[in-house]
């Protein structure tokens, strides 16, 4: 049976191929781990169909396959027991041939396209030995291409060792953009050539944050609830801020859709958490953030989390934010410059709480600060309407009491 | 140019300037090389067999004996055909009105391009010369870099009938008919036989086709050739099969038949027996080119047959036809000219001007069961579609061939009116691998015979909508 790439939803229409968990040639069972996919937004692992062989793997790690291309070969034990007849009615007959003359050996043209064919002999690719990414292993002209740039050693390609330059600089390490990197980087080309950014800088007074997280803290251990106090970070708290503050300035909790020239306000909060994972940055979401308890939010923060870390974080996790919050002070970093991650239109940085001298009422005392940076579409908000925003979220700060008004 | 033994520089020459030559001719110079073309029947011979004694005139006769028989068969639907009459010397001023105009253009066409073309017969004899003798008897010596040859092919003659140009033609001869026989025996039952004959009989000749095989349309599958034999029954044209002809006896052609010896009765005898290349007066040893049994030169599959010389249409292997000898014109002139080209067409379309006509491209169900592939098949009917009952066509199908294994479509049959316009959307199937699924949501339009393809197509996915399952 051939085993293809299923839809994973959300509209992806292309995943990479990360690791393979199997060699052709491999028994496999129904449900074991077949192969890791990177898609824009997760990585997933997909387990075998059934129960059988492989037979082939149609795809080297690191490549991009598309939704509904064949992605193994099985044969499933079913197709060979010849009194399964519920399973495989023709299956009597079709094994033998099949033994006999795998597809492989079909007198067949290779599956390709005229131009296609041009582009092989351009190239000096054989039609043959390429595997083919479009239906039922049909050529297309990327894969010929591919096949070009496997086949083709670096050096023949430049003339470069004929006339050694001296001068020339050896190259350095080449690292392909892959997985999750590549997924940044192109994401991020896109979000910095087409978001007009304007950034609020806003020194906050962390005292009573710092108070009221350790007295949360503190609650929590004496509850024996561990796991909460770990979880109590500023992150949970600037998270609760953020949506208390957004609930007012309803451009921020937003979208934009420029080709259809329109500003979609959210009804609903759903927090994206820059996260730090092996691989790169990840952003998984806390959906609902405005009908959570803090406890809630901070818990769910911290799973998600480690689900970044240990690389399994799903494709709900990662779906839907309406806003990033990203508290980069957790690197140390006093202030940073976020970017914005289209269509959303905020980005809100948060910097390290560190002591500093500070003029109160025109003395310089010490105190916990930490810098705000807000990063906003100015497409949808202006300097005026960011500034409220940031207002808010510092004033909640500053006194966090407020963060646990409920009073409607 | 220079008489005696020194010779000419030619960058690229072309031998022969019909489908093939001229083609490649056009195609090198656009690749920006300096072109010879060397045609035996000068300016005037630019379209070769095709233009002036094949497919265009043939098709010409072919039209005006379909519409003067349409015209009587649409009696029945409201039209007065009263006095519908034909003049084959009429017919011959358009003809040779048609065929000398289109001769001119392709001579404009090489004139844009910077061609040149030299009145004569070309002769091989070093790898990198030819001989030409011009119509003044001289001789002119050219060099080439690179030589296409392109000579064509001739009607075969039969080896008991020699034709004579007034009693027994070939097809050059009948498409030159001035008047209409009376009756005429066609000699060999394939496309050309089938095509000159079923004119003739519309025209109001009485036909009679011998075939040695023991059926028609020898190169096409026999269930293409079911509804195009009905036809000719209709017609009245007597189909002799496992039969010979042997001789004239006065207003008769002898035959002999599994049943002895018969007399038929034949005004004229039109013998359609089959081509031969023209390969066997060109020197092509000297040229260290080598020449099969069957007179066909072998070529590589980008056309080359030694190392500055290439070989297209019907001197290589395939059917005569003229849209292959074109296509493989652009491979050879490209290889020649240092570009990867390759002639590696997935199929080659056939098509035959009976009545219905015959268009049919790739492969048939048994073609590709033989191949092992997954064969599987549908046949839409004509008498299903809207369109053929307008056109009070009911006898004739599309049938779609696919493999199931790769999901694509491998052949397309259609037998049916304008059968040969509908089959190009065949060959652009296989070629671009379509999928009978791609063929069934691509949109055709109605009220079209093109629908038969779509119909096909849905019927093999189970889905039909104009006709139930069959």
């Amino acid at each position: 049976m051939e085993f293809r790439l299923p839809d994973v939803g959300e509209g992806i229409a292309t995943a990479e191929i990360l690791t393979w968990h199997v060699a052709e040639g491999d028994r496999v069972s129904e449900h074991q781990d077949l192969v890791e996919i990177q898609t824009d937004k997760a990585v997933a692992v997909i387990p075998c169909p059934a129960d059988g062989v492989v037979v082939r793997l149609c795809g080297e790690e690191g490549e991009i396959i598309d939704v509904g291309a064949v992605l193994a070969v099985i044969e499933a034990d079913g197709a060979k027991a010849s009194g399964d007849g519920a399973a495989a009615p023709e299956s009597a007959s079709v094994p033998r041939s099949e033994e006999a003359a795998p597809a492989a050996t079909r007198p067949t043209l290779p599956l390709a396209a005229p131009t296609t064919r041009r582009l092989a002999r351009e190239l000096g690719v054989a039609l043959e030995d390429v595997a083919g990414s479009g239906p039922h292993g049909r050529i297309l002209r990327e894969d010929v291409e591919r096949a070009a740039e496997q086949a083709a050693p670096a050096p023949p390609a430049t003339p470069a060792p004929a006339a050694p330059a001296p001068s020339a600089p050896a190259p350095g390490e080449v690292v392909p953009l892959r997985g999750v990197r590549r997924t940044i980087a192109h994401a991020l080309t896109r979000a910095w050539l087409e978001v007009p950014r304007i950034i609020d800088y806003r020194e906050v007074d962390a005292t009573a944050l710092v108070r009221a997280r350790t007295s949360l803290r503190k609650r929590a251990l004496d509850h024996d609830d561990e796991p909460l106090a770990k979880a109590l970070t500023p992150t949970p708290l600037i998270v609760r801020a953020a949506v208390l503050a957004a609930r007012d300035n309803p451009y921020v909790n937003a979208s934009i859709d420029l080709e259809r020239e329109q500003i979609t306000l959210h009804r609903h909060y759903h927090v994206g958490i820059a996260t730090a994972g092996p691989d790169g940055l990840t952003v998984p979401v806390v959906h609902d953030a405005d009908r959570r308890s803090l406890a809630d939010i901070a818990l769910e923060i911290a799973a998600l989390a480690s689900a970044a870390r240990e690389r399994r974080l799903t494709r709900e996790q990662l779906a839907g934010p309406t806003f990033t919050v990203n508290n980069f002070g957790s690197l140390g970093t006093w202030m940073g410059t976020p970017i914005i991650r289209p269509p959303e239109v905020v980005n809100l940085g948060v910097g390290a709480i560190r002591d500093r001298v500070v003029a109160v009422d025109g003395a310089p005392v010490v105190r916990p600060t930490l810098v705000l940076s807000v990063a906003g579409d100015h497409r949808v908000l202006d300097g005026d309407t960011l500034s409220a925003f940031v207002d808010q979220v510092a004033r909640l700060l500053e006194d966090p009491v407020l963060l646990f008004e409920d009073l409607r | 140019m220079v008489v005696g033994e020194l010779a000419d520089a030619a960058d690229l020459l072309v031998v022969g300037g019909g489908p093939g030559g001229y083609a490649a001719a056009i195609r090198a110079a656009q690749l920006g090389r300096q072109v010879t073309l060397v045609e035996r029947a000068g300016a005037a011979g630019l379209g070769g067999v095709c233009l002036h004694v094949g497919c265009i005139p043939s098709k010409a006769l072919i039209e005006l004996a379909g519409a003067a028989h349409r015209t009587r068969e649409l009696e029945h639907a409201g039209l007065n055909a009263d006095g519908v009459g034909v003049s084959l010397e009429r017919f011959q001023a358009w003809r040779a009105g048609i065929c000398a105009d289109l001769a001119r253009g392709v001579r404009e066409l090489l004139d844009r391009r910077g061609v040149n073309v030299v009145h004569g017969e070309a002769r091989f004899n070093r790898p990198d010369r030819v001989a030409v003798r011009t119509p003044d008897d001289r001789v002119v010596f050219l060099e080439f870099e690179h030589a296409i040859v392109a000579t064509g092919s001739r009607p075969a003659p039969l080896p008991t009938l020699s034709t004579d140009g007034e009693r027994v033609l070939d097809s050059t001869g009948a498409l030159a008919l001035t008047a209409v026989p009376e009756s005429v025996a066609v000699v060999g039952a394939g496309y050309i036989g089938l095509e000159l004959g079923t004119a003739l009989a519309k025209l109001g000749a009485r036909v009679t086709v011998v075939e040695a095989l023991d059926r028609v349309l020898a190169s096409v599958d026999a269930a293409l050739a079911a509804p195009v034999l009905r036809s000719l029954a209709a017609l009245g044209v007597d189909v002799r099969l496992r039969t010979t002809a042997q001789r004239l006896d006065d207003g008769a052609l002898v035959v002999a038949g599994p049943e002895g010896e018969d007399r038929v009765d034949a005004q004229l005898v039109v013998v359609a027996a089959g081509r031969l290349p023209n390969t066997d007066d060109l020197g092509l040893a000297a040229a260290g080119v080598e020449v099969g049994p069957e007179g066909l030169i072998e070529v590589a599959d980008d056309m080359r047959a030694a190392e500055r010389i290439a070989a297209i249409g019907d001197v290589v292997a395939g059917p005569a036809l003229a849209h292959k000898a074109t296509a493989e014109a652009a491979v050879a002139a490209e290889a020649l000219s240092g570009e990867p080209a390759a002639f590696d067409a997935r199929a080659v379309p056939v098509v035959i001007f009976t009545d219905p006509e015959i268009g049919t491209v790739g492969l048939t169900e048994a073609q590709a069961r033989a191949e092992g592939l997954d064969a599987k098949a549908a046949t839409f009917p004509l008498a299903a579609s809207g369109r053929a009952a307008t056109l009070g066509a009911r006898d004739g199908f599309t049938r779609l061939v696919t493999d199931a294994a790769t999901d694509r479509v491998v052949g397309v049959h259609v037998v049916g009116p304008h059968a040969s316009e509908l089959i190009a959307g065949g060959a652009l199937a296989i070629e671009l691998m379509a999928a009978p699924g791609d063929v069934a949501a691509t949109i055709h339009p109605h009220p079209t015979l093109s629908e038969g393809l779509h119909e096909a197509a849905a019927l093999l996915l189970g889905h039909p909508l104009h006709v139930g399952r069959v």
